[in-house]
């Protein structure tokens, strides 16, 4: 307690020094509440929409699907084996069928992906009941990056070229009925969805599909040959990058906490030297090398402990905002092929603040006893003179 | 009179380069409690050197310091931080005060040490800070008192303990005459109530004028070692 009493006492009377440290070490850990924030509330958007838009409570997949493999696609489809047929009735499966194809928007040729869904599905997010046929036109849903990039828009009518089970070349015209905004890519661009009885007769294959999308309820059980894939599987992808993202903005925040800590640092060395006086007062008065060494590392522990205070006090309404009002990403970030909402909204859990919390205490503690170590060693006598080298 | 300090002895050695400086060379002596001695000399006599080793602050190269009855040579550190927080006061020619504490909290620095209980600080405290007539500025920082002033802080800090034995290195050095004196009324006036032993190292003529007993160091050597009769001092 003693210790604690004189360190508070001594950094409040070092003045602006005190002030410079406390105010670079809470930005450093403010700004790395706010990275991991991001990165949390990214990583939390992220898997929703995916769940929600693509991969539901994970996914049958027939057992030549690829995703990987474009080339894959041509084999991988077959009937929905018989155990999932109820399923399917129930509305607890979805069913989607892939096949490649060509798309003619303005006369330009575009390789694309046709997927076959039913209307009424109601398992991903997409907005499926807009293929529900309408005066005899085949209803196309497209997304907005896909939009933007073939330069249609609702209503417009789209020229599709496939080939079908047989090998033989088959060609359309289908109409724009909706353009979704979604943040998960790989149900956006190049990719154009169809009702699925549509897409199975396009192709010659009744009652066939690719993969089957669980929902709520569906409990995998007994050997069909498709093969389950889980939340762990299908998102894997989406955790590497965000834990290669985190890395990415460890080194940033890291870079900021050195130079906070660095000056902590830096302030102890220049005490240890200016306040040579001091400290062999301490201990001609009765205190012992590691009561002094106690001293002035929790000074630096108490720079830590202010700084959080004022961390808190600026940047507890600023992130709240943010959190409140969210993070615009750069334009061009939802084409880099990762799910990424325009606006990120940051999440502050609990453990990020202790973990942060903990950091900074742990890291200005340390870097202060690294300097006052010496005093351990020195000799009071020239302490006392003013004659530590 | 009691013995409080025993010295046999004592050499003390400071490398210096590839050798070694002798700064006290074969020194003896006697101190009894209620004593108010100087050492005094040249610059680079030994007198300081002599002040730190009694105060636990330095340990003999050679020879027997014995501190109410506790052998510095053999004191770990925890032992020698103890016997300077019970039984010793210091005061130094610079005052070395805290700049950031107020005069009150330097005086009841040695006394949180103690782990006192607030009450029982206060009251010492205040009682210290009546001796040497600061009671008004007890919350003023050091840069606001005069070197006057600062020096009676130190003493009223020293002296909060009750220690036994009170080392003062050069006291009076950075004063001017009437604060001098002042200074060491107060300490002798302590000096007789509270039978604390005083131990100077000086060159100041006005302190020697209160000393009643004067050990002179040469070259790190006792000179002379003379008992000042009373008469004498009264004239001081």
């Amino acid at each position: 307690m003693l210790a604690f009493k004189l360190a508070f006492k001594n950094i409040f009377g070092a003045g602006y020094r005190t002030i410079l440290n406390i105010a670079v070490l809470s930005f450093a850990f403010v700004t790395i509440i706010f990275y991991n924030g991001v990165i949390d509330g990214w990583n939390q958007q992220a898997r929703r929409d995916t769940i929600e838009w693509e991969i539901g409570q994970g996914q049958l997949w027939h057992p030549s699907y690829d995703p990987l493999d474009y080339f894959s696609y041509q084999d991988a489809h077959g009937p929905i084996p018989e155990g999932m047929r109820e399923e399917v009735s129930a509305g607890r499966l979805t069913p989607i069928l892939i096949a490649q194809a060509s798309a003619f928007p303005q006369g330009r040729m575009q390789g694309v992906l046709l997927k076959g869904i039913p209307p009424g599905q109601a398992i991903l997010k997409i907005p499926t009941h807009e293929l529900e046929a309408q005066d005899g036109q085949v209803p196309a849903l497209i997304g907005k990056r896909m939009a933007q990039s073939i330069k249609m828009k609702e209503d417009d009518r789209l020229l599709l070229r496939w080939r079908d089970k047989n090998g033989a070349f088959d060609a359309l015209e289908v109409t724009i009925a909706g353009v979704f905004d979604c943040n998960v890519p790989t149900i956006d661009g190049g990719q154009v969805w169809l009702p699925l009885a549509q897409l199975q007769e396009m192709l010659g294959m009744p009652g066939e599909a690719t993969l089957l999308v669980a929902g709520e309820g569906f409990t995998p059980t007994g050997n069909t040959g498709w093969a389950f894939k889980d939340h762990d599987y299908l998102l894997a992808d989406l955790n590497k990058i965000i834990q290669s993202k985190k890395g990415g903005s460890g080194v940033i925040y890291g870079l900021l906490l050195i130079i906070a800590l660095l000056a902590i640092f830096d302030t102890q060395v220049l005490a240890i030297f200016r306040r040579q006086k001091e400290i062999g007062t301490y201990i001609a008065l009765g205190m012992t090398r590691w009561q002094v060494v106690g001293i002035f590392t929790v000074e630096g522990a108490a720079y830590s402990i202010l700084a959080i205070l004022l961390g808190a006090l600026y940047g507890g309404p600023l992130l709240w905002y943010l959190g409140k009002v969210g993070w615009a990403m750069p334009s061009g970030s939802q084409d880099m092929g990762i799910s990424i909402a325009e606006k990120i909204y940051p999440v502050y859990g609990a453990g990020l603040i202790i973990t942060t919390v903990l950091l900074v205490v742990v890291s200005a503690t340390i870097v202060s006893f690294l300097p006052a170590r010496k005093i351990a060693r020195l000799n009071p006598t020239d302490a006392l003179k003013g004659k530590i080298q | 009179m009691e013995s409080i300090i025993q010295i046999k002895g004592l050499t003390k050695q400071f490398p210096v380069g590839a050798g070694k400086f002798t700064a006290l060379r074969d020194i003896s002596l006697e101190f009894h409690r209620g004593e108010f001695t100087g050492f005094v000399g040249p610059s680079g006599s030994g007198k300081t050197t002599l002040l730190n080793i009694i105060g636990s602050l330095d340990t003999p190269t050679e020879g027997e310091v014995t501190v109410l009855g506790r052998s510095i040579a053999h004191l770990t550190h925890k032992q020698s931080a103890q016997l300077r927080n019970q039984h010793l006061g210091f005061i130094f020619q610079t005052y070395n005060l805290f700049p950031v504490y107020t005069v009150y909290e330097n005086v009841e620095f040695a006394l949180l040490l103690q782990r006192l209980p607030t009450a029982e600080r206060r009251k010492a405290v205040l009682d210290a800070l009546e001796w040497v007539g600061l009671t008004d500025k007890m919350d003023s920082k050091p840069a606001q008192l005069s070197g006057g002033e600062g020096q009676r802080v130190a003493i009223a800090r020293a002296m909060v303990k009750r220690p036994a034995i009170l080392l003062a290195d050069e006291p009076t050095a950075n004063l001017d005459s009437k604060n001098s004196h002042h200074i060491l009324q107060t300490m002798k006036q302590l000096n007789e109530e509270l039978q604390t032993t005083f131990l100077f190292a000086t060159h100041d003529e006005k302190v020697m004028g209160y000393l009643r007993r004067i050990i002179s160091l040469e070259d790190g050597r006792v000179v002379k070692d003379e008992e000042i009769i009373m008469d004498k001092i009264t004239e001081g």
